[in-house]
């Protein structure tokens, strides 16, 4: 689940100031937006959290790349109705099973 | 896959008795049947091809109550079900309204070679924050299917990629590439909208 693998050290994206300069351009754009949906959907392997890590607070556009998708993902989570099963059929499918 | 045995395997093993099957179902399956419901009615996108799709997998779960081993992942074991009769019964007959233009999506995004290349998109963070769900809800439902599958399953629904796998008999890597393209979509689609309700208007 998202969240679960963010904690305080990981974080030029929850706030602490890096020490080396900061990258304006990312060379591997595709790849690195891959590995952090993976972190961001808690399926990552040790070795793309590693990388992760050594590289998320000294890269602007991955760091807006994972404020990006993290949103993205809460909205779908938190904004999107989630239709519930009308009672009706819940009874339909007990009233078929004991039939 | 042994943990997910195909649901129209014939070799039932009869291991439980009626009562146990009762039990089993009203333990193990009844307390998925809302995620159920909200994924039949985000494939379909029609109440009432929801309610048969959700009746008829829960038919069909307890047919084959046998096949399925408990302390096991019902409700991975269910969605799969879902996914299997919507494909079967219901896509070719499924209203999903045409949104977009599908034969240029498919071409766009579906070859393996499309989700490699760069894909930058300047939608920002705030933005998507200052969106309704209805919003986000649309840009969702506009998106083919399958990628509309994965997304349910990996964001709203919370399903690791190994158990998407499982429900969608494709291998982890495919899990992750169609999740990456669907994004990608989203993403897309998410800008639109915003563009079209003018909520970029005063950034630089």
């Amino acid at each position: 689940m998202s969240g679960t693998l963010h904690s305080s050290t990981t974080v030029g994206v929850e706030g602490r100031q890096a020490t080396a300069p900061m990258k304006e351009s990312c060379e591997h754009q595709a790849d690195c937006l891959k590995r952090i949906q993976a972190i961001l959907d808690g399926g990552a392997s040790e070795a793309e959290k590693q990388h992760f890590k050594d590289h998320i607070d000294i890269c602007k556009p991955c760091i807006d790349m994972y404020h990006l998708e993290k949103c993205i993902k809460e909205a779908l989570q938190g904004k999107v109705e989630k239709k519930c099963c009308p009672d009706k059929i819940a009874a339909a499918i007990q009233a078929e099973i004991t039939k | 896959m042994t943990t997910m045995p195909e649901i129209m395997s014939d070799t039932q093993l009869q291991g439980y008795t009626d009562e146990q099957k009762y039990q089993v179902f009203n333990k193990e399956f009844m307390p998925h049947i809302d995620s159920m419901y909200n994924f039949a009615f985000r494939l379909t996108m029609d109440e009432d091809d929801a309610n048969d799709l959700v009746q008829d997998t829960y038919l069909k779960a307890f047919r084959f109550i046998s096949s399925f081993e408990q302390g096991t992942n019902a409700k991975a074991w269910l969605f799969r079900i879902l996914k299997n009769s919507f494909i079967n019964d219901y896509r070719k007959k499924s209203k999903e309204p045409a949104k977009v233009d599908y034969q240029d999506v498919e071409t766009t995004y579906n070859s393996d070679e499309a989700s490699e290349t760069e894909h930058t998109t300047d939608l920002r963070f705030e933005t998507v924050q200052d969106m309704i769900g209805d919003e986000v809800a649309s840009a969702l439902n506009s998106l083919p299917v399958d990628f509309r599958t994965v997304i349910i399953l990996c964001d709203i629904e919370g399903f690791t990629y190994e158990e998407m796998a499982k429900i969608l008999d494709i291998p982890i890597g495919t899990v992750r590439s169609r999740l990456h393209r669907a994004r990608n979509l989203l993403k897309d689609k998410l800008k639109e909208y915003a563009a079209s309700m003018g909520y970029n208007k005063n950034e630089d």
